[in-house]
């Protein structure tokens, strides 16, 4: 009877007494083991470092993963001091909560990536690690003051940028030849470029398309059109500037692709995916960065597609903007020294190898231009022909660096430009009341300076 | 065996416990998991938040104490303003949209045969897909020209308008877009609700001439009022802040355009993990908390503690 209830019923032969003596068991394991705990701290010291990024090794880009293992690997191989690679879902790294929650609660990793959009909040809260010691003078000189100056204060380097990424548009070739137009008519103005959207806009399409979507990325797309006509929002008397005429006319610009039909209100993604936009028929000419030429040969094979430089207002001067990421190090991390000299290795050393690691990330793994003299010189084949020879002839030569901003900044342009783009505020207005909530925010602001 | 017998009922167990004293005690262990979780993982949290408001915390372990600071800066606030506003108007639109929906989908499938079971489990379908997916798919659908509600919209006069991307449309799509993906819950619930309606109370009405609107009126309704009572508490804390309102929206609309659809999770979102302002959205937090609790101390002294009167 006995042996039947207890196979029938597993839990029948655990009687009070029998759990009793399990639960001191398990309680004296667990006292035995307490030593070990202590010993946690000696072997965090040991514990490889931690690179959180948005690449390797769980991406989908295979060049890219095997880029960051191979870095990692060959890093690892020479230096007592490991690197470990953790891999960040790109939507929770770049606007999520992981990268934020990990240093609020004093977790943040040894190793990550920022975009000058984030420099100063990190670099204010004192977790940039200084990497200059770690850089020797020729490759501080290899990088053109246009690509690391928004990672430098003080002259000092506290992150070293592993690609640039200028803006441009593309369009459809096949849009473009349904309109009757050719590469020759690509727009060179402003007003040329309101023209020729027009005339690619029809019933299941639109002529050109913005970012719409409130964001970094949008104030980022949207800084050369300031930059084009003069415009900038801090003065150098540090105050604001963006109540110009500069402002006035950028922010009209992108108003009245909306107003007059031939730009959405809204885009598939995101303003950066452009197979998704002008791959997919969308829009026939689109604002994006270098990296929609791997985006379209990749996944749009079947898209023709041109490349051409940001058109420029009436007595204006081209400008691009670039924008990219950067190694930087956890000053308070578990070994802040070696994560410097990581970074350094990695990107900025004059070593040949670590050239090669930067011309191979940006004509390999990605479709990026290379923040290095000597990298771009090193890949002169790719960028001399093709796609990358007019980003690299054409377009880079007019790259600004990406402005770093406060958060609370960035929130006031950023308002600006949704209240004229979509809100139909007067651009002239929309202007006046970001420069009074700018003046008031850099009155009170105290940290690196803006750039 | 005899170890195997139990207890004559009413019996004093070997500790000298009565039957209802134990019972009393099984339903405490049975509640105590569930009240320990929500002890930890909701009532610790939430004090820490209400402590963490009244500091100014840089998000890299440095906190200043700011007393009611981060309060006060509340009140000057246009953007805090701005999203409560818009909070406002997603609730009063949400929840009687749910509730109107809920209702009229349970009463339509109400009876009991095989084509309602299939319609119940298609208007509790979209409940089984990630928000993120349904928001991506609307996404979709919705895009200008080319989405496919976009390319029925001037059939029926509707042409030229952009759902998400005009200011004064986006919060409306997002209501229509969430009345969508939870009225199959509430459907449910108000399924349980009518089932418990004792089919005589109709028979009699029917018997005295009562046509199905005055039913509806005299007998349903009121019998509903613990169901209505449940899903209109419920649907407002979801509207306010449910996690379902800040999926759709982050994922549909980011709060924009023109910060139309930034209710105020997301803004407390934005402050504490893209400004680091993590005070501020911890004492933006604690309000909206304090904010939730009274109105659902107001719902229950309004209903007596929820009781009514055939209770």
């Amino acid at each position: 009877m006995t042996d039947k209830t207890t196979r029938d019923r597993p839990l029948a032969s655990l009687n009070r007494r029998r759990l009793i003596q399990g639960g001191a068991t398990f309680a004296a394991a667990g006292l035995t083991g307490f030593p070990f705990i202590n010993r946690m701290a000696v072997r965090a010291q040991e514990a490889p470092l931690k690179f959180w990024q948005f690449y390797a090794p769980g991406g989908d880009v295979k060049p890219q993963v095997q880029w960051f293992e191979k870095l990692v690997a060959d890093w690892n191989d020479g230096h007592d001091q490991k690197v470990e690679l953790e891999y960040v879902v790109n939507s929770e790294y770049i606007s999520g909560s992981k990268l934020a929650t990990a240093f609020a609660s004093g977790e943040g990793p040894d190793i990550f990536l920022i975009s000058p959009g984030d420099f100063l909040r990190y670099y204010n809260g004192g977790v940039l690690a200084d990497l200059t010691p770690h850089i020797e003078d020729a490759a501080k000189a290899d990088f053109p003051e246009s690509v690391i100056a928004n990672r430098m204060v003080d002259g000092k380097i506290y992150g070293v940028p592993m690609e640039v990424e200028p803006m441009a548009f593309y369009y459809s070739v096949k849009a473009f030849e349904d309109a009757k137009l050719n590469e020759n008519d690509v727009p060179k103005t402003w007003d040329e470029l309101l023209a020729v959207a027009k005339k690619l806009t029809t019933p299941s399409r639109y002529g050109v398309l913005f970012e719409t979507t409130p964001g970094y990325y949008q104030n980022f797309t949207w800084y050369p059109f300031l930059w084009q006509g003069g415009g900038e929002f801090q003065g150098k008397d540090g105050k604001s500037a963006f109540d110009s005429p500069a402002t006035v006319q950028a922010l009209k610009l992108w108003q009245d692709a909306i107003n007059t039909g031939v730009a959405p209100r809204q885009v598939v993604g995101g303003g950066f995916d452009i197979v998704a936009n002008l791959g997919a028929g969308l829009c026939a000419m689109q604002n994006c960065g270098i990296w929609g030429i791997s985006a379209m040969d990749n996944n749009a094979k079947d898209v023709p597609y041109g490349i051409f430089k940001l058109p420029t207002p009436a007595n204006g001067k081209y400008v691009t903007v670039g924008g990219g990421w950067a190694f930087v190090a956890n000053a308070g991390g578990k070994n802040p020294d070696a994560s410097a000299q990581f970074c350094a290795w990695a990107l900025a050393s004059m070593d040949q190898a670590s050239i090669d690691r930067v011309v191979n990330w940006c004509t390999v793994a990605k479709s990026d231009m290379p923040p290095r003299n000597s990298a771009l010189k090193a890949g002169a084949d790719v960028f001399s022909t093709g796609k990358f020879g007019t980003f690299a002839k054409e377009i880079h030569p007019g790259t600004r660096a990406e402005p770093r901003v406060p958060p609370e900044a960035y929130k006031i342009i950023s308002d600006a430009i949704q209240s004229a783009q979509l809100g139909g505020v007067d651009a002239q207005q929309a202007a006046t009341t970001a420069s009074q909530q700018l003046d008031a925010f850099l009155a009170s602001y105290s940290g690196a300076p803006i750039l | 065996m005899d170890q195997m017998k139990p207890p004559a009922a009413g019996a004093n167990s070997a500790r000298g416990l009565t039957a209802k004293q134990r019972e009393r005690c099984a339903a405490w262990l049975f509640v105590l998991p569930d009240a320990l979780g929500l002890l930890v993982f909701v009532g610790v949290p939430m004090l820490l938040s209400l402590v963490v408001g009244f500091f100014e915390v840089n998000g890299f372990g440095g906190y200043r104490f700011v007393g009611f600071g981060n309060y006060r800066r509340m009140w000057g606030d246009p953007l805090f303003w701005s999203s409560v506003k818009v909070t406002v108007a997603y609730a009063v639109m949400l929840v009687p949209a749910l509730y109107v929906a809920g209702l009229g989908l349970a009463l339509l499938v109400q009876k009991t045969n095989r084509f309602n079971a299939v319609m119940r489990s298609m208007f509790f379908a979209p409940q089984m897909v990630s928000l993120v997916v349904v928001a991506l798919v609307w996404q979709l659908m919705l895009v200008e020209k080319v989405g496919i509600v976009s390319r029925l919209a001037p059939l029926v006069g509707l042409g030229g308008i952009s759902l998400l991307g005009d200011p004064n449309l986006a919060l409306f799509t997002l209501v229509l877009v969430s009345v969508w993906f939870l009225m199959g819950f509430y459907m449910l619930i108000f399924l349980g609700g009518l089932q418990d309606i004792p089919a005589e109370y109709y028979e009699a009405a029917k018997i005295d001439g009562a046509g199905p609107v005055t039913s509806f009126w005299y007998i349903t309704l009121p019998l509903l009022k613990p169901t209505s009572f449940f899903v209109l508490l419920v649907s407002l804390v979801a509207a306010v802040a449910g996690g379902q309102v800040f999926d759709l929206i982050y994922v549909m609309t980011k709060g924009g355009p023109v910060n139309s659809t930034s209710v105020l999770i997301i803004y407390i979102y934005k402050q504490a993990f893209q400004f680091g302002a993590f005070g501020y959205a911890s004492a933006m937090a604690s309000l909206l908390v304090l904010a939730l609790m009274l109105v659902t101390v107001f719902f229950f002294v309004l209903t007596r503690g929820g009781r009514f009167e055939h209770d």
